[in-house]
């Protein structure tokens, strides 16, 4: 296949990578614009979008076995934890046969691989049962899991905290090439100045947008193409009818098995690039119940079993909490700067509209996101991708050129 | 050597006794139907071949070979297909997915696909459509051809026309009789005058074990020792 016929092909794919491309320098042009306000208050930050990429890639994970075999996996988080803590564990020299200062392209593999593993032992003993049954036994394991890493001293002298990754920021890219990796962390990444000698400076952030931001790339296009090869045709006739898939000659169980191990593994690259950047870990923001809890919530508010649909839903997420929270400007700040003092003051069935902005707005998103929810589960119960893709009668990417050429007529 | 022989087999669904020591045999080439009254245990009869509900006493024989208690992915495999009832196709697969899937085992699936079309032209037309679009009728064609897409020298065919308008239904048969030249085949099947008409044998089904069995010929639901077990 040409060039061309490719691109052609991954039209949307192409465009919505690109987006994601073009946001930092769009959202920095905004913020030196005279709409600087209105872009801090509505649009997320960088940092906001950082978090969209692994809990997106996470979310992905989740649909890729929860959307498409229908078996929810609520015990997610367990492959995450295992990623970020075997990157966090390995970068402090602290995993047995793993020298300190092995790359961390390579201890992110290697964390995948035995998230696989652990994704197999949990499967063949879960793979057993079927529907609510199947979501509450891995539900279980991940929650023996976090709480055995609660309590193991081994991590750190406060294992209930989690641990901390020290030394230099680790870098994404190709392992041993300096030249070709770039290090990823809030403070401890690099930085670019003069990018190709065109004059343009790229801050630490940034440069960790684009590094996770590949790896979610290559992550996605990988557990697309295995959902649109024959092994993932068998993995959605499984959802659809597993009695006939086996009577179609399938031996079910193995395929599941398979699949699961390939949700794990992406889990944990989730989780292996959240530790890089965030650079520390803490049984709370990895292997506890509710970091699942944001997968599913994201994932059926993006589309069950659409794959990117995920992805989307964590982005609203994220925009939803940085616009109702004051970390990076927000809803809250922007009133509270932006009307003039009788307006805050004014009466508002008893209080003032500050207060009332103060305790309806600020750092409300659960709420809201609650209410989304609610809603989406009521109305939209496709998803956004799901319900854009019955619109469209196909998957976007295949569907709306044609769309777009009949209006070209 | 019958091609599957069932000998007093007793299959239950949790603690209810369905299949009550049921006696049966297929013989390579015919046409086996199974009638009776509806929750006798027909359909248990086929999910019991296959493996899907295993016996708890007696044994399947499937050429030749003890499959009781096997795997049905291995049984299906060694050449036993399934068109269950409801047609059950993958929805949200495509109908060629939906081919390609039943065409794992195939040697060259592309050339099976194209002799399933060449059967059910329609397939071919909606081969791009997800099979939960099309009408009762093309699902049924679709289960039928992916029944015989897995090369299989039986085919268990489940109410091929349970739900169907008349016209469309004479359509599955024609599919029935023309899938039955190249495959064995036992149908469970309500309706009476069908079944007699597509199959050489049958067996008459009640409680669980078989009361009558004979060739189909001349043989009408006036019969008196059918008209005891069909009507209600």
């Amino acid at each position: 296949m040409s060039l061309s016929e490719y691109a052609r092909d991954h039209a949307v794919h192409l465009a919505v990578a690109l987006a994601f491309l073009l946001y930092p320098p769009v959202n920095g042009a905004l913020l030196a614009s005279p709409l600087a306000d209105e872009t801090t208050a509505f649009l997320p930050g960088i940092t906001f979008m950082i978090v969209v990429l692994y809990l997106g890639l996470f979310a992905m994970s989740f649909d890729f076995i929860s959307g498409y075999t229908g078996y929810l996996s609520f015990g997610h988080a367990a492959f995450y934890g295992t990623g970020a803590y075997f990157v966090a564990l390995a970068a402090n020299g602290q995993i047995p046969g793993v020298p300190g200062g092995t790359p961390f392209m390579i201890t992110l593999l290697l964390g995948a691989v035995l998230a696989g593993g652990v994704a197999l032992v949990i499967g063949s003993v879960s793979f057993r049962l079927t529907g609510v049954y199947f979501a509450m036994i891995t539900l279980g394991f991940a929650q023996v899991i976090y709480e055995l890493i609660r309590s193991w001293g081994y991590v750190s002298s406060n294992p209930t905290e989690g641990t901390t990754i020290g030394g230099d920021g680790l870098a994404i890219g190709v392992p041993y090439v300096d030249a070709l990796s770039l290090k990823v962390g809030r403070l401890t990444g690099d930085s670019i100045q003069n990018l190709l000698g065109l004059g343009i400076d790229v801050s630490a952030t940034v440069v960790s947008y684009y590094a996770l931001g590949a790896v979610v790339l290559v992550s996605y296009f990988a557990m697309q193409r295995i959902l649109h090869s024959p092994f993932g045709r068998v993995m959605v006739a499984i959802r659809e009818n597993e009695e006939r898939a086996r009577a179609v000659g399938y031996s079910t169980y193995w395929f599941k098995m398979a699949a699961f191990a390939i949700s794990g593994f992406f889990g944990a690259i989730a989780g292996g690039i959240f530790a890089a950047y965030s650079r520390s870990v803490s049984p709370d923001n990895s292997y506890f119940f509710l970091v699942t809890a944001d997968a599913l919530i994201t994932t059926i508010i993006g589309g069950f079993g659409t794959l990117a649909g995920p992805l989307y839903g964590t982005a609203f997420h994220q925009w939803l909490e940085d616009v109702l929270s004051t970390e990076s400007g927000g809803l809250a700040t922007y009133l509270r700067e932006g009307l003039p003092e009788a307006v805050l003051g004014a009466d508002l069935f008893g209080v003032s509209l500050e207060l009332f902005v103060n305790t309806a707005v600020d750092g409300r998103a659960p709420l809201y996101l609650g209410i989304v929810f609610v809603l989406f589960v009521l109305f939209v119960p496709n998803g956004i991708l799901g319900t854009v893709r019955d619109r469209l009668d196909g998957a976007v990417g295949k569907r709306l050129p044609e769309r777009l050429r009949r209006y070209r007529r | 050597m019958s091609l599957l022989e069932l000998d007093d087999v007793h299959t239950y669904y949790g603690e209810s006794h369905i299949l009550q020591g049921l006696d049966l045999s297929v013989e390579d080439g015919e046409i086996v139907a199974l009638v009776g009254r509806n929750g006798v245990g027909k359909t248990t009869t086929l999910r019991t071949a296959l493996g899907l509900t295993p016996p708890r006493r007696g044994t399947v024989r499937f050429k030749g070979e003890d499959v009781t208690g096997t795997e049905p992915h291995t049984i299906a495999d060694s050449g036993m297909g399934w068109v269950p009832e409801d047609r059950r196709v993958f929805a949200h697969l495509t109908v060629a997915e939906n081919l390609r899937v039943a065409a794992h085992a195939a040697v060259d699936p592309d050339a099976r696909l194209d002799e399933a079309y060449d059967l059910f032209p329609a397939l071919e037309r909606f081969a791009d459509k997800e099979a939960g679009d099309l009408s009762g009728g093309q699902q049924q064609m679709l289960a039928i051809a992916r029944g015989m897409l897995g090369d299989n020298d039986l085919l268990l065919v489940d109410e091929p026309s349970e739900g169907l308008a008349p016209q469309i239904v004479s359509d599955v048969v024609e599919a029935l009789r023309a899938a039955s030249a190249d495959t064995t085949m036992v149908l469970v099947e309500q309706n009476f005058r069908l079944a007699m008409d597509l199959a050489d044998r049958f067996y008459l089904v009640d409680h669980g074990v078989v009361v009558e069995e004979g060739d189909t010929a001349g043989v009408t639901s006036d019969d008196e020792r059918i008209r005891r077990y069909l009507t209600a």
